[in-house]
């Protein structure tokens, strides 16, 4: 099997013209063709074009060859987002009976420079597909490492809950979530993740089953860190199309109250609270006087809004000032559904 | 995109030639109009060499050029019918009726390395048209004033179907790709721009973006995928385009933001022109573009008004 791992080292050592190389003998670049008026023309370099040229003729000839899987490494080292070389590699290899413990190694390899590529993840996810249920564990230790390294790489995280899905490997995925979470509680990636695995994981029940302690797990974190959105964002969707259990579970109420109380960083509280309020939850004074002390005298007596709602937006108004226009326009709504 | 070249620098990063490494860029307090149309117009006549590895976007770099020069107001300096003939030119065509049975897609090329010469006794006729090029292609066409009813529309939307999942979702090329809601968008475009539902199922699609929708309320490239602001931009534009909410969609997004946002914006405009993703780092084209396009939206004088839902200016959408 030809060297295919050679890719990487390919740009760095010096060029060898692919017409100088023995391996390439007899075939004949085919060069580009332009077409007619060509604009937003691309100043190619020499290796670019000539690698390019002889991947014209490779694939044009449709040899599925060893030096054609090599051609690939070399055309994907300066060109990674070609498709239709991706394409032709995959062709080969069915060709020519790969070994793909290999060819996973070989995208190890481009992952390296090139870790956001949609076309690595995708010949990624096939060769996986060829493994079957065996390449779960190594596949979730890839992107495991790949997390390491950047802990929001959306291709990854794609392809991690692609593999549980379709490979399996459930087992563990709560802890590695709470793990994530430990190491940066703000990794809102993690909190997706957690979220996934509560409500499909096979094993955990569904997100019924689940929510209770999830509710738990996302206080403590609310209130750890007030001013991080992602819990309080996981918090509400746990009640997603469940309104009447949200007003009801006192825990919410609770938690925005403390943190009120607490005087600093209340934003999502009281976004919270008015969300309820939307919904018919009736405050008690203990809330309605926690809110009110927020305001400050920027904002005048607290009469001078006709409810709660209003002074919420008011208040919000001022202290998320990015999204000004967003608490008029919710004061407005509140006003015309009262 | 992760090492320098591939954010699309200027100039090759060569450590000897340290001449050609960049100035220290300084903050403008203003938006200097000529400055970014001069950027456009030297990447219109020649992209520089870091642009090689995105080749297989030719299209779509074509499009940030020229719709950006669109938005500037400046198409002036475009050869229209030029551009029309080039972006023509990657329009893949079936040779008989009965290959749109052969469940290819017969959209656009995205560049000349998916696009292979056709011979007339050929077997094999390489296709590697892509949705996304396509959407490019046709975004670009409208922008330069072309009447798309001179295109082959039909053999387009009739092969665009094969793309459609049974989930609703749309891979972009039917030798087998990612799907996720880009895709999606890139369909829903083409049909609105072709004014032709025949090439997806609308329902379908609603589906699956509305199964994109995350626990949060944003919206993932795919389900289950964390919310992300270009994925949700992907849903509501689709959403809109394919006639699913209409204008008392409220929002007040469309006023201009607080002078703390302009500010910012204004930050990053270099001295070269142009726009780059973050402080001390130097221009590309995506984010030229998306800037260019942000300033419009914010009324800055002297560009004209997005289409948000196509991407292109309002006058290309309606053909003024």
């Amino acid at each position: 099997m030809a060297s295919s791992s050679s890719s990487e080292g390919e740009g760095r050592r010096a060029w060898v013209p692919l017409a100088s190389r023995p391996e390439f003998a007899g075939v004949t670049p085919l060069p580009q063709d332009d077409g007619p008026s060509p604009v937003v023309a691309i100043a190619y370099r020499d290796d670019f074009r000539e690698t390019m040229d002889y991947f014209r003729s490779l694939y044009s000839s449709r040899e599925l060859s060893p030096r054609s899987l090599l051609l690939t490494s070399l055309a994907i080292s300066v060109n990674p987002a070609n498709y239709t070389v991706w394409h032709f590699r995959r062709q080969v290899l069915e060709a020519l009976g790969a070994d793909w413990t290999e060819e996973l190694e070989f995208t190890e390899g481009v992952a390296k420079r090139n870790a956001k590529n949609y076309q690595l993840w995708h010949h990624r996810r096939w060769v996986a597909e060829k493994l079957g249920p065996d390449a779960a564990s190594r596949e979730l230790e890839f992107t495991r490492k790949i997390f390491c390294l950047d802990a929001k790489n959306y291709h990854a995280w794609s392809h991690r809950q692609w593999v549980l899905q379709a490979l399996g490997g459930w087992e563990d995925e709560l802890d590695y979530c709470a793990q994530l979470l430990e190491e940066d509680v703000f990794n809102n990636s993690a909190w997706n993740q957690r979220y996934f695995v509560i409500t499909k994981s096979p094993s955990l029940g569904g997100l019924n089953a689940m929510r209770d302690s999830e509710v738990d797990y996302a206080i403590e974190a609310i209130h750890a860190n007030p001013e991080n959105e992602s819990p309080w964002r996981y918090l509400r969707g746990l009640y997603n199309d469940e309104n009447e259990a949200w007003l009801n579970d006192s825990r919410v109420h609770s938690a925005c109250l403390r943190v009120l109380k607490a005087k600093r960083n209340f934003k999502f509280a009281l976004s919270t609270l008015l969300d309820l309020l939307g919904l018919g939850f009736k405050p008690n004074q203990e809330i309605k006087d926690a809110i009110t002390s927020l305001r400050t005298s920027d904002l005048g007596e607290a009469g001078s809004d006709s409810d709660l709602a209003n002074s919420i937006c008011s208040i919000l108004g001022l202290e998320d000032p990015m999204r000004a226009n967003y608490w008029t326009w919710r004061k407005q709504q509140a006003s015309s559904s009262s | 995109m992760e090492d320098d070249r591939d954010r699309g620098l200027l100039y090759d990063s060569d450590p000897s030639s340290p001449s050609l490494s960049p100035p220290r860029p300084f903050a403008l307090t203003f938006f200097d109009r000529e400055r970014h149309v001069k950027f456009l117009e030297m990447m219109y006549h020649m992209l520089p060499r870091p642009y090689q590895s995105q080749e297989i976007n030719h299209l779509t770099l074509a499009y940030f050029v020229i719709s950006g020069l669109d938005i500037l107001d400046a198409l002036d300096r475009v050869h229209k019918d030029a551009v029309a003939d080039w972006v023509l030119s990657f329009q893949a065509h079936p040779r008989s009726k009965a290959d749109l049975d052969n469940g290819q897609f017969y959209g656009f090329h995205g560049s000349r390395s998916s696009q292979f010469p056709s011979k007339d006794n050929a077997i094999f006729t390489p296709n590697g048209s892509h949705l996304a090029s396509t959407y490019s292609a046709l975004a670009i066409l409208k922008i330069v004033g072309y009447n798309l009813s001179n295109i082959d529309s039909e053999s387009m939307l009739t092969s665009m179907r094969n793309l459609q999942q049974s989930d609703g979702s749309f891979m972009p090329i039917h030798i087998g790709a990612e799907r996720d809601l880009r895709f999606l968008y890139c369909a829903a475009a083409i049909c609105f721009m072709l004014n032709n539902w025949n090439g997806m199922d609308r329902e379908k699609a609603k589906e699956y973006i509305l199964n994109c929708q995350s626990y949060d309320g944003g919206f993932g490239l795919s389900p289950g995928s964390e919310s992300h602001g270009g994925a949700a931009y992907c849903a509501i534009a689709s959403l809109r385009l394919m006639g699913f909410i209409g204008d008392d969609c409220l929002s007040n997004a469309s006023a201009p933001s607080s002078k703390a946002n302009i500010r910012s914006l204004l930050d990053w405009s270099l001295q070269y022109g142009g726009f780059a993703k973050s402080p001390g780092v130097l221009p590309d084209l995506y984010h030229s573009y998306y800037g260019l396009a942000a300033f419009s939206i914010l009324g800055e004088a002297g560009l004209k008004p997005l289409c948000l839902e196509l991407g292109v200016t309002e006058a290309a959408a309606t053909g003024l």
